[in-house]
């Protein structure tokens, strides 16, 4: 193994608030970024101040709704709402080389963290700018929340019951997602300035990309003027059957099954011992038993009905057939899949209490992830403003006492 | 070419949705990306797998050429061809397509060939599979030590279910986001109607992985075990796990964790606070939304002070979600005389987040993307001019984006078998003969 992570060296200032932000930061981080995120007492970050706390102490640094999404981050105490606080930030931004922000356009001119101005402190800055709709165009300002960015990209047309209205997802897949394709996005400016020596602003539209995971259904409509509505749980293209979640033992115990061929058609038949219903000439090809597919759900949730869903996806897979248990929250920690690849450990907070957050939930051969908990609010103050930065002591007291760093 | 990934060598080994689209988005920032397809598809299942129960696996459909994406369509029309499909298209622009058997001894050297010189090898075979096809990572590494190898399935390399068959459904509803987020109680708990676990996983893939390719010297320089370290590695992507932990581990682990209690559907946005979830209105759907006090008059002052809003107990999310049957029946009334554009535009201009519900229609062609260049027109042998998206994120000096069309299949075998490999023209004829390339 190697001691060095892939991104050891680089330093990012993560403007990012709320679930989105703070993930792009982690993501560099869990790869070897160090990474501050820049927040403030003159205005606490809303994930802050999310029950469940830790040991039911009502605290910002011990919001366990918040910590998965945000340990990897460092955090130091800077009030933007004072100039000589977004002085002191453009003095970090200059010994960086990645500033992360999710506010809406033109937040960061406002507060004199511009791309112009950042560029003025740091030539070769990265800004990546990850606004709902992007800098640019008529829906630039538009107000989501991550819950509802989804409603402007189409995919929330797409999720619900079968000839029924669109069902909301009731958290912000694209929250994370976004993260995500923030932190990708920081590596292709990476990319590119390791080639060229030049920074650059990036645009990233979170509805840009969400709107990726509409594309088959956008072909179908950009083709044939077809437009997609809410499929349940069939295939998205129709490609097979069944193809959906079906009820086991248990209260809201279900266990997904999807066919695609004809080889996994009749592994799931020899799985059923093989009952006469399934040799019906509305089942015998996939084409007929993607139109006949409610009835296949039927007669296939009649049979699934007396089985342990663990149990059953067992038998089905040695007979060749996806299928896989459907989870609920209370089986995260003890499933045996997540639990041999670790995903979820248990951590000391800086604060010296014990939590459960999620590790490196990419595996990587020859680089171990530093994954840390936390952060507490501005535990990395001292390190940054006396160390990196440089400041006296009496300086950072006298920041601290005129509530810049706050 | 002045791109982000310009001089990145790919090679894709993808069947279906999710290392297609991870190798998409290498391919959109001009890294060159080399998918290589078989000449029948294994329907992302082993084609040589018995089963024990008596029926003979059928083979495999013979009129399936390449990636199994190339049988799903959409079509135009709905008639199927091979080189018409949609999903095939979106999924793979920018790429260049070798057509090429390596399942036998012949195919498998060149193929192997062109790992020894690329960066990064993308793929979505079972772990098993690849074992079977000599194609693991244990062996790619020795041939290629700088190499970068994603692999995204369902499950993950390791694992009990590492062998496991799986799709994108399967992996989705192991996150437990169907059951905590997204359903009515006591209905099936649901996915979002698009290939979600697998899209998410190919984000991460590629970010992952490309951290990896930029990180790669500095890794090579300190493996201090390994003397001949190229500094590759192995990026081992579970698409379940990636959701599970990213997205309902983060806000539910911890909390179950310590107090053993977790929340579940309930086919509402958001049940403790009002309003909060998607409504209907006059011409489809609207995410109504107003949660802070200020939104909340941002609402009604949308809909024209009404009396019954009037309420200061109204002020409070809470309360109002107390009362809920009531200020949702009010709202019904007044979205049923309104388009979802009107609803969004009034209350946006009040200060009020709610967003239509855009079809995947009324989104694409919304004015905004063409503003910012999001739609693109490429033009392709078969399909004549097709409209498909552009790059997920613009860089504004190096925007990328799709310009090439998807490949034909075996589009560039003599310019990847003849220039890059140095295969004379007799050599291909005779390969073409015995099958190994098309």
């Amino acid at each position: 193994m190697s001691k060095a992570l892939p991104l050891q060296g680089l330093r990012v200032a993560n403007f990012g608030w709320g679930w989105l932000g703070p993930v792009a930061g982690q993501t560099l981080g869990f790869l070897g970024a160090e990474v501050y995120k820049i927040e403030s007492h003159a205005r606490v970050d809303i994930n802050r101040t999310l029950p469940p706390f830790a040991e039911g102490k009502r605290d910002f640094d011990r919001s366990l709704q918040n910590h998965a999404g945000w340990a990897g981050n460092g955090s130091v105490t800077i009030n933007l709402k004072k100039t000589a606080g977004q002085a002191l930030a453009r003095e970090l931004v200059a010994k960086c080389d990645v500033v992360l922000e999710n506010f809406g356009p033109g937040v960061m001119d406002k507060l004199g963290l511009g791309y112009s101005e950042l560029c003025k402190v740091r030539p070769d800055v990265i800004l990546v700018s990850m606004p709902a709709a992007g800098l640019t165009g008529p829906l630039r300002h538009v107000r989501t929340y991550g819950m509802s960015l989804s409603s402007i990209t189409g995919l929330d047309s797409l999720t619900g019951y079968v000839d029924g209205p669109p069902i909301p997802m009731e958290n912000a897949y694209a929250d994370p997602l976004g993260g995500i394709i923030g932190a990708f996005a920081a590596l292709l400016a990476l990319r590119f300035r390791k080639r060229t020596g030049k920074g650059q602003l990036v645009d990233l539209s979170q509805q840009e990309g969400i709107l990726q995971m509409v594309g088959p259904a956008w072909m179908d409509y950009a083709f044939n003027g077809r437009v997609a509505k809410p499929i349940g749980n069939r295939h998205p293209l129709s490609v097979g059957a069944p193809h959906g979640v079906f009820p086991c033992v248990g209260d809201d115990r279900w266990i997904s099954i999807a066919v695609l061929c004809e080889a996994e058609w009749h592994g799931l038949v020899a799985a059923m011992k093989s009952p006469a219903w399934a040799t019906a000439v509305e089942f015998s090809s996939s084409q007929k038993r993607v139109a006949n597919i409610e009835a296949l759900h039927q007669k296939i949730a009649e049979w699934t009905r007396g089985f342990d869903n663990q149990e059953l996806a067992a038998l089905l897979q040695t007979h060749g057939v996806a299928a896989a248990p459907v989870l609920a929250v209370a089986d995260l920690l003890s499933n045996p899949q997540l639990q041999a690849r670790n995903t979820f450990m248990e951590v000391t907070h800086p604060l010296g209490f014990r939590e459960t957050i999620y590790g490196a939930y990419v595996k990587t051969s020859r680089t171990e992830p530093r994954i840390t908990p936390g952060p507490a609010m501005g535990c990395d103050n001292e390190h940054v403003f006396r160390s990196l930065l440089g400041r006296s002591e009496v300086d950072y007291q006298q920041l601290v006492h005129d509530e810049v760093i706050f | 070419m002045d791109g982000a990934l310009t001089g990145i060598r790919v090679i894709e080994l993808g069947e279906g949705i999710s290392a297609a689209f991870a190798a998409k988005l290498f391919a959109d920032y001009d890294a060159e990306v080399i998918k290589v397809e078989l000449p029948r598809s294994p329907c992302a299942s082993d084609p040589t797998e018995t089963h024990d129960a008596g029926n003979v696996a059928q083979p495999a459909d013979v009129s399936r050429l390449g990636d199994v994406t190339r049988s799903w369509g959409p079509f135009p029309g709905d008639v199927p061809d091979p080189e018409k499909s949609g999903a095939f298209f979106f999924l793979n622009t920018n790429k260049r397509g070798l057509a090429l058997d390596f399942t036998c001894d012949k195919g498998r050297e060149l193929l192997l060939r062109l790992i020894a010189e690329a960066d990064v090898l993308i793929e979505n075979f079972s772990p098993r599979q690849m074992r079977e096809w000599k194609l693991d990572w244990a062996t790619l590494e020795k041939i290629n030590p700088k190499l970068v190898m994603i692999s995204i399935t369902p499950f993950g390399q390791t694992g009990p279910y590492a062998d496991w068959k799986g799709y994108d459904l399967n992996a989705f509803h192991l996150s437990a986001t169907g059951t905590r987020y997204c359903g009515v109680p006591d209905q099936a708990p649901l996915e979002h109607g698009t290939f979600s676990a697998e899209f998410f996983g190919a984000y991460c893939a590629v970010t992952w992985g490309l951290a990896a390719v930029i990180g790669r010297d500095l890794v090579a320089q300190d493996d201090a075990e390994n003397e001949k370290s190229g500094g590759g590695q192995h990026i081992d992507v579970s698409c379940a796990e990636t959701v599970a932990a990213l997205f309902v581990g983060a806000q539910n682990i911890g909390g179950y964790a310590q107090d053993g209690k977790s929340g579940t559907r309930t086919g509402v946005g958001m049940p403790l606070a009002a309003p909060a979830t998607i409504i209907p209105c006059q011409d489809g759907y609207v995410w109504m939304m107003a949660l802070e006090t200020g939104q909340w008059h941002g609402l009604v002052r949308a809909m024209g002070n009404p009396d019954w809003a009037q309420l200061d107990l109204f002020d409070d999310m809470f309360e109002r979600a107390q009362n809920s049957d009531m200020i949702y029946a009010f709202l019904y009334e007044w979205a049923a005389a309104h388009t979802k554009q009107e609803i969004m535009d009034l209350c946006q201009a009040n200060g009020c987040p709610t967003t239509a519900v855009f079809t995947v229609a009324e989104a694409g062609e919304h004015p905004h993307l063409r503003e910012r260049n999001y739609l693109r027109e490429i033009a392709h042998a078969a399909l004549g001019t097709v409209r498909t998206f552009g790059a997920p994120v613009h860089l504004t000096a190096c925007p990328g984006g799709a310009t090439a069309p998807a490949p034909l299949f075996g589009e560039h075998n003599a310019e990847i078998l003849g220039v890059r490999l140095g295969l004379s023209v007799a050599e291909q004829s005779t390969l073409r003969s015995v099958g190994v390339i098309a």
